[in-house]
């Protein structure tokens, strides 16, 4: 198993470095000139060739790269043009709101979805599992941007159950908890389709296997058989999906943040784009990146963990 | 999602029984149903400039006019008008056209670069490692992401959303052609091109690239929804297509500010883009049942 | 017994939310560019300067008289040249250290200096010197006189800020933190997303015609950034947020019958909203063709379909109401007629190519407008571009957020850009865009002319009415016949606010609706 994790760390080492070129490539690449940018709308000539000094600019690439890896083993990632404080400060500030609300998503949306696919997969056939597909399907088809305007449209304005204008302090606060809750409601829900087809599947899955069918003989009411070998080996799978679409819950978290005016990292990342503030793009983008590479590994890690066969190897 | 679920379906079943699976296709009358919706879609779109009622960028004084089920609503502007007395029907005509083609362009791009490199990978066993550790890399870059860092660099328009979908296509299709591959490449009528000796450009192309080419095209239809989905958040975010140009997610952003009083503005695009995800997404599903014999019955 | 436990706590949940009493949230489209009084000429800059520092003196809510400030008394001499201010004794910085005449010339002289390279530096009138008598007396001298200055003092780039702050944070200052002598203190701004201040104890010295003269009712004010309109009206309507000046004209007639709002309107101060050309840049350059757009866009039906008729329809650079305004521009002023438009441009031999876009000599009618990425700006401009297509002009529309906008509008990269500006004259609006030393922000027209000049400090020296108003309005007369801008409309300050506030009095200074927010407060 060992092995399994050492290999696992040693891939995310192309990745890395993956990460590290394209938040160069983002810098290098930018239309204009960065200096002219940073400088302002009342600089003078000199001042922006000053600023093209300090930032290395005029220097050949391959030095411009070398000072980059430098500056990223200091963990220097500039400075934001517009707020000027460090990309990290701002970084720090934001990546703990969204955390929070991939937490406030995931932790609502993985037990129903489980719930829903497993209840599918057991009435298997009926009505109610159509449904339950039916709504899946529907589910991941729905843009966010619309999930997110549905419920700020009526839980928000027509209903005013609750509050949908930025964050209202940490989770465990009352009023961090009411904010939480639709941008989490909207984010979770393109979770919830995929999950539950997901456990669907593989219920039906591990149903078929040996050991269920000799429980099952050996007169195990089926809700037990479920809860005690289906859905164990049936979360596997699950885990690993739920790695997958880590990516595009950190892409739906970059729309919702925008939507409910929640200061996480996507609404920075689309800030900072938008208001041409590379440096600061340059590090939203990268800790996007990172955040995704480490919670894949981290499913890799789990999934070695869950795996029965992977222990025994 | 569906996709993955699709790829992992293939994966193990390649290469699929490729003739019979239409006519099995259309005797689910909930895939029919999917399929017409969707030929209808397309049909619209590419008539757009026939069907129109109305030039889409034209502006009028009938602002905000609702659609014909709607109070006030009129035939002259079925689907009503938007914030700028624009005919929403025309609008979405239009618009559907733009996110088909958005959508079109980078699966196609990134479908196809994605399947050379996933058969190359097949065919030459030794570039396999590499191909993999390079599609691993891309995995780790969300398709949003992408599309963000793109626009970051190049300015935000059409261009650049295309781009960055077409690469968050690559991975996937990379893999998937390459599992289907190298089952091909298992087969006898390899052996015997070898033995013959052909080479390996009429190999590759001949052989492999014919037999594989339907069950990966199956795949790349199958990541269209998710991507039209990705292209209007970006054109939602502001980063995708400008005004005056018609696109279903640019439509349904210009929409918030009227949705308090006009909702049909947002709402009718972000409608179309769902039942042309929905439409995709139960094509297939239906289609991986055909592929996939083992999760029928 | 767990299902009771969590309804109540979903109960709970969706209660009423339980605001801090004294705090409220004021939602706004966009943020400035940072918080420094002499680095923007943005208003959302304005709107904090005013509550972060105090002026010299301060402009009272009907827009004309000008009453104490920092300075509790002040003298003209007769020649106009030199003005004496004493100022309140017992003003103090928000980190405790007491206000002197040393900080007053500090300030000023930051204003203009070359160093700082204000773009608003000309708003301080043509300075001799500033000196401080006493601790308490400063002596401002001018070179020729400057019938606008004391107004120009109150603006927000007047505001007095201490020499310490800015030399520690060098170019953290408004961007880290502020230090001033205002109704609130810097407490941390988010740039995008908010802005907090929290009140200062200390502050008594506020102008008369406040109902509150010190300290603040409210003990914290939140400015967040809300780019959609829609959602800062939801916001408004269920008291997320308890003012905004930023609800969209759309949502005004709603909210006028909704229960918990007020709507309050102020049209004592102008603010216009108008289109400048780049004269210089080739699509633009020919006279005929600005005229041509100018008699291309329909703005009754602007107002009236986008605005809800809630604005009104601009064809004069300033409103025909203001101030030194020339009447004699008031039949001349060109209005909706788009078949005159292409007659024009036809006959100029501006001729429409095969895609239907108008071409001469080489030169493709498709010039490149820069406005704000947000929706007044962009429905502005959308219906522009739309006229524009009507009579062969092709409107290459490129908008950015309001963080780099200033920075982009002070390029000679566009040949079309966007603007609304509040003043209060002819001469406010003329001095501000038509200086060649303003070049080339905020005279982004590149507009270079030497009688221009002439005229306008003639006007500003002016010590008789008839006079200024003569100088001015000949300007005028020059920029409206060389059509250097496209007027759009005239907005009236509107703020909606919870019926929870005492009912608040619109300012208009610089378009800060909220001015010092010291009568901001909460009912009993």
């Amino acid at each position: 198993m060992m092995a399994q994790i050492t290999r696992r760390l040693l891939i995310s080492i192309p990745v890395l470095l993956g990460v590290l070129l394209l938040g160069f490539g983002l810098l290098i690449l930018v239309p204009g000139d960065p200096a002219t940018v940073l400088a302002g709308p009342m600089a003078t000539p000199e001042v922006i060739a000053k600023i093209r000094t300090d930032m290395g600019l005029d220097e050949p690439l391959a030095v411009q790269f070398g000072h980059y890896l430098l500056r990223m083993a200091h963990g220097d990632l500039g400075r934001s043009l517009i707020s000027n404080k460090t990309v990290v400060s701002e970084l720090l500030a934001a990546i703990g709101p969204t955390a929070e609300l991939m937490f406030a998503s995931l932790i609502w949306s993985v037990p129903v979805a489980i719930g829903l696919g497993t209840l599918a997969a057991v009435l298997r056939g009926s009505l109610l599992d159509r449904a339950i597909m039916a709504i899946s399907v529907a589910g991941v088809s729905l843009p966010i941007f619309f999930i997110g305007l549905m419920m700020i449209h009526f839980v928000g304005v027509k209903w005013q159950l609750l509050p949908f204008l930025g964050r209202g302090g940490p989770l465990w606060t009352v009023e961090g908890l009411r904010h939480i809750i639709l941008p989490a409601v909207s984010l979770g829900m393109i979770l919830v389709g995929p999950v539950a087809r997901m456990t669907r599947t593989s219920v039906l899955e591990v149903l078929k296997l040996d050991h269920v069918r000799t429980a099952r003989a050996k007169g195990l009411s089926e809700t037990s058989i479920i809860l005690r070998h289906g859905l164990r080996n049936a979360l596997i799978p699950v885990v690993t999906l739920i790695g997958l679409q880590a990516g595009y819950l950190l892409g739906g978290a970059v729309v919702t943040e925008s939507i409910f005016s929640y200061p996480g990292i996507g609404r920075l990342a689309v800030g900072a784009i938008l208001s041409s503030d590379f440096p600061l793009a340059q590090g939203t983008i990268m800790i996007l990146a990172l955040a995704f590479i480490l919670i894949n590994m981290t499913v890799d890690i789990l999934y070695a963990l869950l795996d029965p066969r992977m222990q025994t190897q | 999602m569906t996709s993955i679920d699709a790829a992992a379906a293939v994966d193990e079943q390649a290469p699929p029984a490729i003739q019979p699976w239409w006519s099995r296709l259309m005797r689910d009358p909930i895939a029919l149903f999917a399929t017409a919706v969707l030929l209808a879609i397309i049909i619209c779109a590419i008539a757009a400039p026939l069907i129109s009622p109305h030039d889409p960028f034209a502006t009028s004084r009938a602002v905000m006019k609702p659609p014909i089920w709607n109070a006030g609503g009129s035939w002259d502007h079925i689907l009503g008008t938007d914030g700028q007395g624009r005919d929403m029907l025309s609008r979405l005509f239009y618009g559907t056209r733009l996110t088909l083609i958005i959508g079109v362009v980078s699966v196609g791009l990134g479908g196809t670069f994605g399947s050379f490199i996933g058969l190359l990978a097949a065919f030459y066993p030794k570039l396999e490692p590499w191909v993999m550790r390079l599609v691993d890399v891309m995995l780790s870059f969300p398709a949003i992401l992408l599309g963000l860092a793109l626009v970051a660099v190049l300015g935000s328009g059409v261009t650049p959303v295309v781009i960055a979908l077409a690469i968050a296509s690559i991975p996937d299709t990379a893999r998937i052609a390459r599992s289907i591959a190298v089952s091909v490449m298992k087969q006898e009528f390899i052996e015997a091109g070898r033995a013959v000796g052909l080479s390996d450009i009429a190999l590759f192309t001949r052989y492999l690239l014919r037999n594989c080419i339907s069950s990966i095209m199956i795949f790349m239809s199958l990541r269209f929804g998710q991507i039209i989905l990705i292209g209007a958040a970006l054109s939602f975010l502001g980063l995708g297509a400008r005004p005056p140009t018609a696109e279903l997610g640019m439509m349904a952003s210009q929409g918030r500010d009227f949705l308090l009083f006009a909702p049909h503005i947002a709402v009718i695009p972000s409608v179309m883009i769902f039942i042309i995800v929905l439409a995709t997404n139960v094509l297939g599903d239906a289609l991986r049942d055909v592929l996939d014999p083992r999760l029928r019955s | 017994m767990k299902k009771i436990l969590m309804t109540t706590a979903a109960l709970a949940l969706v209660s009423a939310p339980a605001l801090a009493a004294g705090e409220i949230t004021v939602v706004r489209a966009i943020d400035a560019n940072n918080y420094d009084p002499h680095k923007s000429t943005a208003q959302a800059n304005a709107e904090i300067m005013f509550m972060l520092g105090d002026t010299l003196v301060s402009l009272a809510p009907d827009m004309k008289t000008i009453e104490s400030g920092i300075a509790k008394e002040w003298e003209v001499s007769d020649d106009g040249l030199t003005y004496t201010f004493r100022l309140h004794d017992n003003v103090q910085f928000c980190d405790g250290k007491k206000l002197t005449a040393d900080d007053v010339v500090y300030s000023i002289e930051r204003w203009i200096d070359p160093e700082t390279n204000s773009p608003v530096a000309w708003r301080a009138g043509e300075v001799e010197s500033v000196t401080a008598i006493d601790p308490f007396t400063v002596e401002y001298k001018l070179k020729s006189p400057f019938s606008e200055l004391l107004y120009q003092l109150a603006q927000s780039f007047g505001t007095i800020i201490d020499k310490d702050t800015v030399e520690a944070l060098g170019p953290d200052f408004g961007v880290a933190g502020f230090n001033g002598t205002g109704p609130f203190c810097w407490v941390e701004w988010t740039p995008r997303d908010k802005m907090i201040m929290d009140k200062h104890e200390a502050y008594t010295w506020g102008a008369p015609f406040h109902k509150n003269t010190g300290p603040a009712s409210l003990d914290r004010i939140t400015w967040q950034i809300v780019p959609e309109e829609n959602t800062r009206t939801v916001a408004v309507m269920t008291g997320q947020s308890e003012v905004s000046p930023y609800i969209p004209v759309i949502a005004l007639k709603q909210l006028e019958s909704a229960p918990g709002v007020e709507v309050v309107r102020s049209d004592l101060a102008p603010y216009t909203y108008y289109i400048g050309f780049k004269i210089d840049k080739e699509t633009v350059s020919d006279p005929v063709v600005r005229r041509a757009i100018n008699l291309a866009v329909d703005q009754e039906a602007m107002a009236e379909d986008l605005f809800f008729g809630e604005v009104e329809p601009a064809y004069s650079y300033v409103t025909q109401d203001a101030l030194d305004w020339n009447h004699d521009l008031d039949d001349t002023l060109l209005k909706y007629d788009p078949e005159a438009a292409k007659k024009m441009l036809d006959e100029a031999g501006w001729v429409p190519g095969d895609d239907g876009v108008r071409a001469k000599g080489g030169v493709r009618l498709s010039p490149l407008i820069y406005t704000f990425a947000e929706s007044t700006y962009g429905k502005q401009v959308e219906a522009v571009q739309s006229y524009l297509r009507e009579i062969g002009i092709d409107l290459q529309i490129e908008s950015f957020d309001a963080t780099v906008v200033w920075g982009k509008l002070a390029t000679q990269e566009f040949d079309m850009y966007t603007m609304g500006y509040p003043y209060v004259s002819s001469g406010d609006a003329l001095n501000l865009y038509f200086r060649s030393e303003n070049i080339p922000t905020p005279n982004r027209m590149n507009w270079n002319d030497e009688k221009t000049d002439e005229l306008l400090d003639a006007g500003a020296a002016a010590t008789d009415d008839a006079e200024r108003a003569k100088n001015y309005g000949e300007v005028l007369k020059m920029v409206h016949d060389a059509a250097a801008w496209l007027p759009l409309y005239h907005d009236p300050m509107v703020i909606v606010q919870s019926t929870d506030l005492e009912t608040i009095t619109p300012h208009n200074l610089y378009g800060a609706g909220l001015y010092k927010g010291l009568d901001l407060k909460f009912k009993e």
